[in-house]
């Protein structure tokens, strides 16, 4: 059984060099830099908490971004149930648009700003997927264990994911340009 | 494949998820069919803003500090919950001695030749974990920084005895940041350091022993992804916490210039 210095210890070689990446999640789902702070520091003391039923070989920042992503969608729920939102139901809406894309000329040039405003306004269950892959570089098995479905369901989302991230930008850009 | 197939699996190929033989269907399929060309189009362009590090979010000092101010707390809390003991139960010991016995036995039985080579691949796969590390924690992760190649290459004459092949990925998305010497398995060895979006990659070349062309060897520790390979009388360890898929990208780059 470990000690309290070595569980310390473990963690801080573990644990606390992951802080980026933490509330890197955390800023992308909650779109604040204060809801975000709660959320890694609340993380960090469950993991810290839950520390023991980690195990020598697992990957750590699945399980640490595990903690963070239920964490946010805890906060996220309570918040949603409160402001009487209408749930999205996205999984259900499996029609892909049949339209042609627009060209990829149409986005190359867009802002930084332009990008970070088109992922904020992704639906959670995609914007959590896109961040997982392109922001966190995690794997399809690893986003999986992150958000707890299939990888089936993982390579969808993201595919969708990036499909609407893309016609936001288009669309935006076609704006821009009028 | 088709065109609804090649649809389907565009993620997973661009995020190198798919087996090679699929991966190579749909690469088949990209070059011969300009209806799907648009689609990697989009894909690429996407993936281009996306590599942009300015959309990463980096935490803040206070909340760094904050955290780790609190982490003492939790201790004393979770010791608390545990009524403060440390309590080693009274099977754990006999049992401690039939594992070991175990592992002994085991490895008496194992392939002599394979326990030497793996135990040397092992030993190295720490040191370089280790020194991967330490190269993050310290700020010692550049000699030379530098984009391009050409700067980096040269630097590096005079420092070894070897020249090591300095190559820049920027185009696949791991740019080459810079170089340094290291130190790994009792010898000087060059470190190139890449980075993959917010993610470092630490390449270490040094003159291999065995001095012919391998398949990478993957290993995993501590979170951290290592891939090993020869070639052309060098062995290169290449060390990260980017996905496996990703950093065996990184390692075809790098075997293709073979």
């Amino acid at each position: 059984m470990m000690n309290d210095e070595h569980t310390r210890a473990r963690f801080e070689t573990l644990m606390v060099p992951l802080m980026n990446d933490a509330y890197n999640l955390a800023r992308w789902l909650m779109r604040n830099q204060e809801d975000a702070e709660d959320m890694v520091q609340e993380s960090y003391l469950k993991a810290f908490r839950f520390f023991a039923s980690f195990h020598e070989g697992t990957n750590c920042r699945a399980w640490l971004l595990q903690i963070v992503r239920n964490t946010c969608c805890t906060a996220l729920g309570a918040r949603k149930v409160r402001q009487k939102e209408v749930p999205i139901d996205q999984e259900n809406d499996q029609v892909e648009d049949p339209s042609p894309l627009p060209p990829a000329s149409l986005i190359k040039k867009a802002t930084v700003e332009a990008v970070r405003e088109a992922i904020e306004a992704l639906p959670v269950d995609f914007r959590e997927a896109l961040v997982l892959r392109e922001l966190e570089g995690l794997s399809y098995k690893e986003i999986s264990e992150v958000i707890g479905v299939p990888m089936g369901t993982v390579m969808s989302r993201l595919a969708r994911a990036r499909h609407q991230l893309y016609l936001i930008l288009s669309e935006r850009k076609e704006h821009d340009h009028l | 494949m088709n065109c609804q197939e090649c649809h389907d699996f565009i993620d997973p190929y661009i995020d190198n998820e798919l087996d090679v033989a699929a991966a190579i269907l749909v690469q088949q399929h990209l070059r011969d069919c300009s209806q799907c060309q648009p689609l990697l189009e989009s894909r690429k362009a996407l993936r281009a803003l996306l590599n942009n590090p300015r959309l990463q979010f980096e935490v803040p000092d206070s909340l760094r500090r904050k955290i780790q101010s609190a982490l003492p707390a939790a201790t004393s809390s979770a010791r608390q919950r545990f009524g403060g003991r440390s309590v080693i139960p009274w099977f754990s010991v006999p049992l401690a001695l039939a594992a070991a016995f175990a592992v002994v036995l085991g490895l008496v039985f194992l392939n002599q030749g394979k326990i030497l080579d793996r135990s040397r691949g092992n030993a190295l796969v720490e040191e370089v974990v280790s020194s991967h590390v330490r190269s993050l924690l310290a700020t010692h992760l550049l000699d030379v920084p530098s984009t391009d190649q050409h700067t980096v290459k040269p630097w590096f004459d005079g420092k070894l005895k070897f020249s090591p092949p300095v190559l820049d990925f920027a185009d696949h998305g791991f740019r080459l940041i810079g170089g340094r010497l290291d130190y790994i398995n009792g010898r000087e060895v060059a470190a190139l350091v890449y980075q993959r979006n917010k993610h470092i990659i630490n390449l270490f070349i040094f003159p291999s022993e065995a001095g012919r062309t391998e398949a990478a060897q993957s290993f995993e520790k501590d979170g951290y992804n290592v891939l090993h390979w020869d070639r052309d009388g060098f062995e290169f360890w290449a060390v990260s916490d980017v996905n496996a898929g990703d950093l065996r990208a990184f390692a075809d780059l790098e075997m293709k210039q073979a």
